[in-house]
């Protein structure tokens, strides 16, 4: 048997790797993603008291830090027992979407797009985000990054700290508008809805106009038929910041609803010899296996998830792009995996728009952004929409507030067991007959770019010259016989 | 108004070695040179966004390339510009975002741009406390950057 290994994904910290192994006709007989997890941070977190866990939390990973800050931030409420002011909460939201925008926009431009733009087959050295903005043009590119900076700075306002949040408080915000921000901001939201119209007229142009690449789109080869799971508010439209977790089956019956706490009667991890990561399932339907179909317990989450287990979104551009992307494919729940970076586009309109709803809330300039807070319950749950899917903080505390335990489940450990689904759907389909080229191999890694993995990362790589990958084939008898490095 | 000179240190401050760039950024703010200090987590296009507009930039990074822990390696864009595919949004390098910036914004970008590389020991640990051997690089990178600047002003002024 052949062994083929993409290792490891570019990142020195908490990095990934692809092994597939063919069979003696050189087809593929398996593939697995691997990863290697930091486990390390919620022990540092124990002993911190609770409202120091936001600002702390933030710095897990530089993309991610106003994420984990939100979901930190929710679990203090609770540990608080307190709920934040309506005036809290919507700047908390402000703050979350201006985030959302950010990281969706650099997710979309860095990493779905080039495959598209430049194309799948196009050389490594091109296929990326510089290749990108060569495709567009500089004058684009200077566009998409400019607009994209609207929402960093509004993320720094709100967060009351440059590149670094610290303005939550449990129930409550400390960083409050003053009527000249709020003006800058909704002047801002009108910048951020053009980018993310443009980004979906590229979107357009570039893939939904080509047929070539609608098969990719809509093609078996990256289909995923799991279960989904993603917030909806009270009138089933996605939620992003706060809802209620809904589970959808493969065939998008709604299986469960639950809040908070309850997360732990309705997920379950399933430890493999493996991986360093643990594998979700669906508690109540069981571990049935790394199996797709009918009766599977995988699920996913994240934008397309979302799009899944929702009736739409809630402002008006945005969800008529959601009625679009539905009648395009002709069928709910999409399971077609590259629908995540079509969702993700137009989940960035809806938070362009959120923004200017909120800046033009006559609320969002008030002071009454504290709630007094109530007694100390010992437990905390903070859930929310990441950009790459559901959240969770859970914290458990002594009577002062005081971290005696902490458990943290990002979006890369729910999909785990879809993006291992995907990676062996795509290496069947692209790899015959023992021929492995680099464009096939990008074939394959196309197949777990939508979900945007977030491998537990510190915060950053950097290697003069090179982006560490290699690739090792191995023969029947799992003897190295070729060894393609980069660095 | 805004400082022509910056010091920029990158990394998580919570991860041992990694945190090598944000203590020098930290103990030039506290030495009082005339310069401005950003403290990043991340290599993204927010590294742009903080370093635009200043004439002399330097930013310092811990970095895993092979060397002994502690060598200080100065390494220019094109050193570390990868173009290689990105596997995730979050492998977005350094190279890459300084290098998108000086093709996009040349008029923005510093005119005089230096990258200290620290070569870490450990990145794995969670503590506040780097290794001795990045330490005393970071001593080192404090000097030259004190060096460097207090140079330029004596030569404006």
């Amino acid at each position: 048997m052949k062994k083929i290994e993409i290792n490891p994904m570019t990142r020195l910290e908490g990095h990934g790797k692809i092994a597939i192994f063919l069979d003696d006709s050189g087809n593929v007989d398996e593939a697995f993603f691997q990863v290697v997890e930091f486990r390390g941070f919620e022990k540092f977190l124990v002993g911190m008291p609770i409202e120091e866990v936001p600002r702390t939390v933030s710095t897990i990973c530089g993309v991610c830090r106003g994420v984990h800050f939100t979901a930190a931030m929710k679990a203090s409420d609770g540990v608080y027992g307190v709920q934040p002011t309506r005036v809290a909460r919507k700047l908390r939201e402000l703050f979350f979407n201006a985030h959302y925008v950010e990281d969706h926009a650099v997710i979309l431009y860095a990493l779905g797009l080039p495959d598209f733009v430049v194309g799948p087959d196009a050389p490594a050295a091109e296929r990326n985000v510089v290749g990108l903005i060569n495709a567009v043009g500089a004058e684009i590119g200077r566009e998409v990054l400019k607009k994209r900076g609207y929402a960093v700075k509004i993320f720094e306002m709100l967060g009351g700290k440059p590149n670094h949040p610290v303005a939550a408080i449990p129930g409550g915000w400390s960083k409050t508008l003053s009527e000249l921000e709020r003006e800058q901001i909704e002047e801002w939201a009108h910048e951020l809805i053009d980018l993310s119209k443009l980004t979906l007229k590229v979107f357009g142009d570039v893939i939904l106009s080509n047929p070539a690449y609608m098969e990719l789109v809509t093609g078996d080869m990256y289909k995923v038929p799991v279960n989904y799971m993603g917030s909806v508010d009270e009138n089933n439209m996605v939620a992003l910041y706060d809802g209620t977790q809904k589970v959808v089956d493969v065939n998008g019956n709604d299986l469960y609803s639950y809040n908070g706490l309850e997360y732990i009667d309705y997920i379950s991890e399933r430890v493999l010899p493996w991986t360093y990561l643990k594998m979700p399932y669906q508690k109540k339907i069981g571990w049935k296996g790394i199996v797709d179909g009918d009766g599977t317990s995988l699920y996913s989450v994240g934008p397309l998830a979302r799009f899944n287990v929702a009736d739409g979104l809630s402002t008006p551009l945005a969800n008529e792009e959601f009625k679009t992307f539905f009648n395009t494919f002709g069928t709910k729940p999409v399971h077609n995996i590259m629908g995540y970076h079509w969702a993700r586009a137009i989940e960035l309109l809806h938070c362009s728009e959120n923004i200017l709803k909120l800046a033009r809330d006559p609320e969002i300039t008030s002071d009454n952004a504290r709630a007094p807070l109530g007694e100390v319950t010992g437990e905390g749950v903070g859930i929310i929409e990441a950009p790459r899917g559901t959240l969770i903080h859970h914290y458990n505390t002594d009577e002062k507030g005081i971290v005696t335990d902490a458990n943290i489940v990002v979006a890369t450990t729910h999909n785990k067991g879809p993006i291992n689904l995907a990676v062996r759907k795509a290496a069947k389909h692209f790899i015959k007959d023992g021929n492995v080229d680099e464009g096939i191999l990008n074939h394959v890694e196309m197949a777990f770019r939508p979900y945007d993995l977030c491998l537990g990362c510190a915060t950053h790589a950097v290697k003069p010259g090179s982006s560490p990958v290699e690739i090792n084939i191995y023969d029947s008898r799992n003897e190295l016989t070729r060894s393609l490095k980069n660095f | 108004m805004k400082n022509k000179y910056l010091v920029c240190g990158i990394g998580n401050p919570m991860l041992k070695d990694d945190r090598a760039g944000i203590e020098v950024a930290e103990r030039i703010e506290r030495s009082g040179l005339q310069v401005d200090t950003e403290i990043i987590y991340g290599v993204g296009f927010e590294v742009n966004d903080k370093i635009m507009g200043y004439d002399d930039v330097i930013i310092i990074d811990a970095a895993k390339i092979g060397n002994p822990p502690g060598t200080i390696t100065e390494a220019s864009v094109d050193d570390i510009f990868s173009d290689h595919k990105l596997a995730t949004s979050h492998a977005v390098t350094l190279g890459s975002t300084l290098k998108i910036g000086y093709e996009l914004f040349p008029d923005e970008m510093p005119s005089c741009l230096r990258i200290l590389l620290i070569e870490a020991e450990d990145y794995f640990e969670f503590t506040r406390d780097c290794s001795v051997p990045v330490n005393i690089a970071i001593a080192e990178v404090v000097r030259r950057v004190t060096d460097h600047f207090t140079a330029l002003q004596e030569n404006c002024c």
